[in-house]
This record gives C-alpha cells, structure tokens and sequence, in this order.
C-alpha cells in the first residue's frame, strides 16, 4: 500500500499553479517527460515525480484519486480517455477536479475568521468553489432586483488583478493568480450573507452600516489570514487586510446602493 | 525549457495516428477526417492536440511575459519598495500627520544600500502611496455618490485625472532636476513614491468633509497641507541639498539656492494639487 501512501500525500503536495506543474514536470526526464507532454499540464504531468507509473500499473488498476484519473491507462499511448473503455472513465467530479470535501473544508476555514488557518489548504488552485460563491452573490443581487453581474465579474478580475500584484511584490515567494482568485473567491462568502439580508431589509440605516462595517471586517479578515498563513508573511496581515477590505468595500457598495 | 518543443512533439504523434488528413490543403482528406469535427468532443486526436496546443500557447505566453517583464517594470526594485510591515506604516503615517516632532530624517544605508522600509521609517515606500491612490479614488466616488452625482464612469475618469497630475508632477521635477544639474540619489521611484505622499492627506480632507462639511473639509485639508509642506522640505532637503545639509551649515552660493528655491516649489506645489483635486468632491 505505500502507492497509496504517495498518492495520499501527493494530493496535498500538489503545486500552485498549472503552469507550474507543467515547468516542473519537464524536469524528469524519461518517464515523466512524454506523460506531461501527452496531458499537457493539468495535473496529470507530476505522475513523475514519485513513481514511474509503469511500476504503478500492475498494483492498482484504478486508484480514484482525483489528480492522478490517468494512472489507470497506458500511459505509452498518447489517447486521452475518451477512448478508452467506458467503465474505466474516473467519475466526472473528479476528471474536473472538483473535490466537494476539500471546498467543505476551505469554506469552514473562511466561516471561522478566529481560527487559525493551514498553510497548506491553498495548495490546490481550485476556482469551483469561488465561481460558485460568485454566482451564488450575483443570483442574491438578482433576487433584490440589481441586476449587475458584470459589474461583479468586472470588480472581481480588476480586484485579483491588482491583489495578484501585491502579493508578489510584498511576499518572499511568489503567488500565482489561480491561488490569489480562489482565497478571494472563497472570502467572498460573508458578502453573499450581506446581500440575502439586503434582499429582505434596506441596509441604508446605522444597522445596515454597522452590519456593513462587520462584513467587510470579516471578509477580509479571514483572507488577510489565508494569505498570511500560505505566504509565510510576518507582521503584515493588516497591510494584506486593507486592500481586500477595499474590495469587498465595493461588493458590499453594490449590495447596499 | 521543452515548452518550444510541446507542441512539435504533440502535432508529430497526432500525424503518426494517421490524421495527417488535417494537414492536407484543399481539404481532400480522409472520410474520418470529415466526420470527426462532428464527434470532435469525444474524438481522440482533434481535443488532444487543440488542449496541447493551447496549453503550449499559454505557457509560451507566459514565457515571454516573464521575460519581457523585466525589460518595463523593475520587479526586483520595487519588491524593496514593497518590504514593508504594520509598524512602519503606522509610524509613517503618524509622520504625515504630525511631522514636527520627528528629528533624525536620515535614511539609514547598509554597505551602500539604503535599509528597507520594514527598518527605518524614513524610508520611501510605494505601499502607502499606492494604497492612498486607491482609496481616494473610491472615496472620491464615494462623495460624488452622496452628492448623486455617481457614475461608474466617472470613478475612472476620476483616477486617471489623478494619475496625469501624478505624471506631470514627476516629469516636471524630473526635468527641474536635470536643469539644476543636483547630483542626487533621488530615483524616479523615490520621487512617486514622495509625490504620493499628498493622497493620504487629500483623503483625509474629503472624508471630514464628507461627515462634518465644509468647515471640517477646510480644516483638515489646511492641517495636513502644513504637514506635508514640512514633510517634503525636510525629506527633500537631505536628498537635493546633500552636501549642505551634510555639512549643516549654510552655504550661501548660486547653485544652493538654486536647489533651495526648487525644494521649496516642489514641496508647495504639494498643497496646491491636494487642494486642486479635491475641491469638487464637497459641496
């Protein structure tokens, strides 16, 4: 069983970006170098980095881990797995990569603004969660009559964008986008509480401020700690905080006004 | 790196299963060959090589950003810009605010480079200024909403009126310094990062006066137009006039006063652009 042990802990090793596995899968030679390159990047390229799978193959035919749905074939032909037989097709949730259990536990980590975070949560760039808050934010807008998806859409690439930027230039190492887009996408999740409640009451009064105020404090809280806790940063998670709680000030604007 | 190389790899097997129909012009090709845009989604070689030839693309594309990068922005100087924690921009802050108390305005040097800001509140950081541009500009749209004047549209015209003066500002030093022929450590960078100093009292200003109106406004705004005034001549002075502050005493020649006159104007045109952008904002 030490083949699942590699895999199990090479869910979580699993680097930031695409374009990094991709860049990193060119460094082994022989047996990851035709892999990555048949697969072309996503996830599948770091098979070489443990074990050649040909000594895998025999052991486990199908192991049902999400990044690893190739292992199963033959990894000389260069077929994707449409052609291959139907039963040996991974489950679709985990041929796109979405893994239900780790959104749950991210999504629990943003709720407890007071609880520290794991650095290493953040390894796997995942953006399903995030696109679903993002549409779950648009359709609460919706229900209280704005509609104004693109300006949410809008807000938020100019907001990774700029947030991106930041964070590369204040951190020893770097961050990729993929990472910066999901932690905002995740934090944005007290602002789709912000914009249920707008739905029912008028958040123009010193209630609807102070809720307000309460919001964006928590949003950016918890993604000031995501951050601090994945990028190693001391001593500036109120410097990470401001420019989120920017952010999340227009969300909220739009919720409001 | 095999990125270059991804996609000759890819296009060549795609070839040796046969499907060197799609390369042949005028379109004679093979009868799977015309039937297979149809099944394309679950066809094997048309996905394969469109995802290995878009994903080649990307990384190139990145390649050469990563590259190219380098040559316009100079990452690894403003990372040294950028190294800046909680406590030096609360103290750098409270030195905006209230700079007369302050003394030794040095900036420290380590073996001929100047500490990082985390280390000496004295020096220049970019963080603060970007982040007092950002600001004002939603503040400004802010007070132009109170006032129901909002558009989304003039939140950008707002910033890149903001972002002009800012330019100007700097290439009129730029060339003032030039004239003068100073021999300063000053970079264009310290410069930005001095001239953007001003946002962080314009903000100020237009927030009192959003809560307390004009008085309030005319208040504030006065109090921290004094106290940048004060900021930049004494910043300025160690950085235009070196050897005479070096040397403390004054050096009355053609040249210093020339520097001392320039000072001077740099540092008032700071009250009349914080005074000039934010006017508009409260009625």
């Amino acid at each position: 069983m030490s083949g699942f042990d590699n895999l199990n802990t090479d869910f979580y090793q699993t680097s930031y970006s695409i374009d990094d596995q991709s860049q990193q899968s060119y460094d082994y030679g022989g047996s990851g170098g035709p892999y990555s390159k048949q697969y072309a990047g996503y996830d599948y390229s770091h098979q070489g980095r443990f074990v050649p799978p040909d000594m895998v193959q025999p052991q486990q035919p199908y192991t049902g881990q999400i990044f690893q749905p190739a292992q199963a074939y033959t990894p000389t032909t260069p077929q994707p797995f449409y052609g291959n037989n139907f039963e040996d097709e991974p489950p679709l949730l985990e041929e796109l990569g979405i893994n239900f259990d780790h959104i749950w536990q991210k999504t629990l980590t943003v709720l407890h603004p007071l609880k520290v975070a794991d650095g290493s949560i953040m390894n796997e760039t995942d953006l399903a969660g995030p696109m679903v808050f993002c549409l779950a934010f648009g359709a609460t807008l919706l229900l209280a009559g704005k509609i104004q998806f693109g300006y949410v859409y809008g807000i938020s690439a100019i907001g990774c964008l700029g947030m991106f930027c930041l964070l590369n230039l204040m951190s020893m190492t770097g961050v990729s986008f993929g990472c910066v887009a999901s932690v905002l996408g995740y934090c944005l999740l007290p602002m789709i509480l912000l914009s249920s409640f707008a739905v029912v009451f008028s958040l123009q009064g010193m209630v609807g401020i102070i809720l307000t105020a309460g919001i964006i404090g928590w949003c950016s809280f918890s993604a000031s700690k995501i951050f601090i806790s994945a990028l190693a940063m001391e001593g500036q998670q109120l410097l990470v905080a401001y420019p989120c709680a920017l952010l999340y000030g227009v969300f909220a604007l739009i919720s409001v006004f | 790196m095999a990125d270059p190389h991804q996609l000759f790899d890819d296009t060549s097997s795609a070839q040796s299963r046969g499907y060197g129909a799609q390369r042949a012009p005028g379109g004679l090709g093979y009868p799977t060959a015309s039937a297979s845009p149809q099944s394309a989604f679950l066809g094997d070689p048309v996905s394969n090589m469109a995802m290995a030839y878009g994903s080649s693309l990307a990384a190139q594309g990145k390649e050469l950003v990563d590259k190219n990068i380098d040559r316009f922005i100079p990452v690894t100087k403003l990372k040294y810009y950028f190294a800046v924690d909680t406590m030096y921009v609360g103290k750098k802050l409270g030195l905006l605010f209230f700079p007369y108390l302050h003394q030794d305005w040095e900036v420290q040097y380590q073996q001929d480079t100047p500490v990082a800001p985390r280390f000496d509140v004295n020096a220049p950081d970019l963080y603060i200024p970007a982040m007092a541009f950002i600001t004002y500009v939603l503040v400004a749209g802010l007070a132009l909403g109170t006032q129901d004047r909002f558009s989304p549209d003039l939140l950008g015209l707002q910033a890149s009126s903001a972002l002009a003066w800012l330019t100007l500002e700097v290439l009129a030093i730029l060339l003032s310094l030039y004239l003068v022929t100073v021999n300063t450590d000053l970079t264009t960078i310290d410069l930005v990062a001095f001239l953007g100093y001003k946002y962080v009292g314009m903000i100020g200003g237009v927030l009192m006066g959003l809560l307390f109106g004009k008085i309030g406004y005319y208040l504030v705004l006065g109090w921290c137009c004094v106290s940048i005034f004060v900021f930049m001549i004494r910043t300025l002075r160690l950085k235009i006039l070196a050897e005479a502050a070096a040397e403390g005493i004054p050096v009355r020649g053609a040249r210093n006063q020339l520097r001392m006159y320039l000072t001077m104007a740099v540092a008032a045109a700071q009250p009349l652009l914080m005074y000039w952008l934010t006017f508009h904002l409260v009625r």
